[in-house]
């Protein structure tokens, strides 16, 4: 799973990681795990991949977790036939998300809760 | 800082040009802005290139050493400057910073890229390599799905519809028609990209809600422009001299989801005024514009956070028609990188040769009328550093 930051100074959430908060400068950081609970801020169905993988539909969101975490992943719905929506829950799953040279690369992926 | 001018400007068809290196592409555009300033054989101090990804497409680096070469500028300077899409607009600015603080006197930017190399899904994997590597490209990110994910919340925030989109299309072909230098030539119309059933097999989905005609394509070509002082560019030709009036740069966070409001292109915004605030002018002033739709949705976007509409305002100026050629703001009239074209290193050096021509009087059928003032934005990464200039011709 990924890990978030919150800025010991002024609270402020962060994924990924920053040496500086992105609001205050501070340097010093709590971290935390997102909780798996989200809820699905936007998202795009794309038809036309980058090399590296064989397939269209795929559906790539933005989240924000119960713990105000935002981060983005794989939405695993069939966009076809499955109904997607901005403000739909969602559960979060840590899972291979691509294969690069013949290894998996784990990362977020998301289903309807 | 010394008054700095462009006195040259050049560039080469956009299109697939296979028989051509990057290398061949750069010096001429190059040759093109010098011989466009009267140059002649005096030389030139300092050569930037601006070029994004060369080693990725064209296995070859030390573009800007290799150019110098070609074009047998020794001993110039010579600097590569890579600012990802917004590499074109970072090189003038680096080379306007080098004659305004008197380090040279005549300086050569060219941009350029060569992407063609590449199939199509190798090119948009190198595109996709400046998203955020591990929050956002390795789940299989491409610019066109950061712009679809972009134009979902925008439209909905400011009630755009599919209408809008093809409507940046239609306008920026139809310019595109008019300019030789255009990659893709063609009448588009409403029925053809929308509204016609059959018209979604022409122009599929390529990022949902974006379609094949809301992106640009992906080009090779090279521009440049001859940076100099006013007092040479008057001794080199009899050209109206085009002054470098305002220069705005401005960066935001590299994840698209940690802007406290994913609608909000703040750097667009601060670098807009800030190009603004230096020339001493405001978005009124500005005759004809030069933005960058790499996605259409963009352009409605930018023409409201570079101050030229309030927000929400922007596609109902552009269904208006004042953002035509003879409209109250011509935006794009060169076809924008629509239908330009957009090879990634020469857009920013492009927009600004578009610009020139519009000032000086010199851009044939797609000329604006009485251009005194004109604004170019070059949107880098998605929005993440973007780079503003004004120029303006001097009465
Ligand atoms: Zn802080």
């Amino acid at each position: 799973m990924i890990t978030a930051y919150k800025c010991k100074s002024c609270g402020q959430i962060m994924y990924p990681y920053h040496y500086r908060c992105i609001n205050c400068g501070g340097r010093e950081f709590e971290s935390f795990v997102p909780s798996t609970k989200a809820k699905l801020l936007t998202y795009t169905v794309i038809e036309q991949l980058p090399w590296g993988f064989d397939e269209r539909g795929r559906v790539l969101g933005v989240v924000e977790f119960s713990n105000k975490v935002r981060a983005m992943g794989l939405i695993d719905i069939d966009a076809d036939t499955e109904e997607i929506n901005i403000g739909m829950k969602l559960t979060a799953t840590w899972e291979p998300v691509r294969d690069t040279y013949g290894e998996k690369i784990y990362g977020l992926v998301f289903r309807p809760a | 800082m010394k008054p700095v001018v462009m006195a040259g400007a050049g560039m080469i068809p956009f299109e697939r040009r296979d028989d051509d290196t990057l290398i061949d592409m750069l010096a001429e555009a190059g040759l093109r802005a010098m011989d466009d300033a009267g140059l002649g054989d005096q030389p030139v101090d300092a050569v930037y290139v601006g070029n994004m990804a060369s080693g990725l497409f064209n296995h070859q680096v030390s573009v800007a050493s290799a150019l110098v070469d070609k074009l047998s500028l020794y001993p110039a300077a010579a600097e590569r400057i890579e600012n990802g899409p917004a590499s074109g607009g970072s090189a003038i600015k680096h080379g306007y910073q080098a004659i305004a603080s008197g380090m040279a006197d005549v300086v050569l930017v060219v941009g350029g890229e060569k992407m063609r190399e590449v199939i199509g899904p190798r090119a948009t994997d190198v595109v996709a390599c400046m998203a955020q590597p591990e929050a956002e490209y390795i789940y299989g990110v491409s610019l066109p799905a950061l712009a679809g994910m972009f134009a979902r919340l925008y439209m909905k925030a400011y009630g755009i519809t599919p209408e809008h989109l093809a409507q940046v299309a239609i306008k920026n072909h139809a310019n595109g028609l008019l300019n030789p230098y255009a990659h893709i030539r063609a009448r588009v119309t409403l029925e053809g990209i929308l509204t016609h059933p059959d018209s979604k097999v022409g122009n599929p989905i390529v990022a949902d809600p974006l379609r094949l005609y809301d992106c640009c394509p992906v080009s090779d070509g090279a521009a440049a422009v001859l940076l100099t002082t006013p007092e040479i560019a008057k001794k080199l030709s009899a050209k109206p001299a085009i002054t470098v009036a305002g220069i705005g740069q401005a960066t935001d966070t590299h994840a698209l989801h940690e802007r406290a409001d994913p609608t909000d292109l703040k750097a667009v915004t601060i670098a807009a005024q800030k190009a603004f605030e230096m020339a001493g002018c405001k978005p009124a002033d500005v005759d004809v514009a030069e933005l960058h739709d790499a996605f259409t949705i963009l352009e409605i976007a930018e023409s409201e956070h570079a101050g030229f509409f309030k927000k929400g305002e922007g596609a109902k100026a552009l269904a208006a028609g004042e953002t035509q050629i003879g409209g109250k703001l011509p935006i794009n009239p060169s076809g924008g990188l629509k239908a330009r074209g957009h090879p990634v290193g020469a857009t920013g050096v492009a927009q600004a040769v578009e610009l020139v021509w519009q000032l000086r009087g010199e851009a044939g059928e797609r000329q604006v009328k009485n251009a005194q003032t004109g604004f170019s934005l070059n949107f880098g990464g998605f929005g993440n550093n973007v780079v503003a200039l004004v120029l303006r011709r001097e009465k």
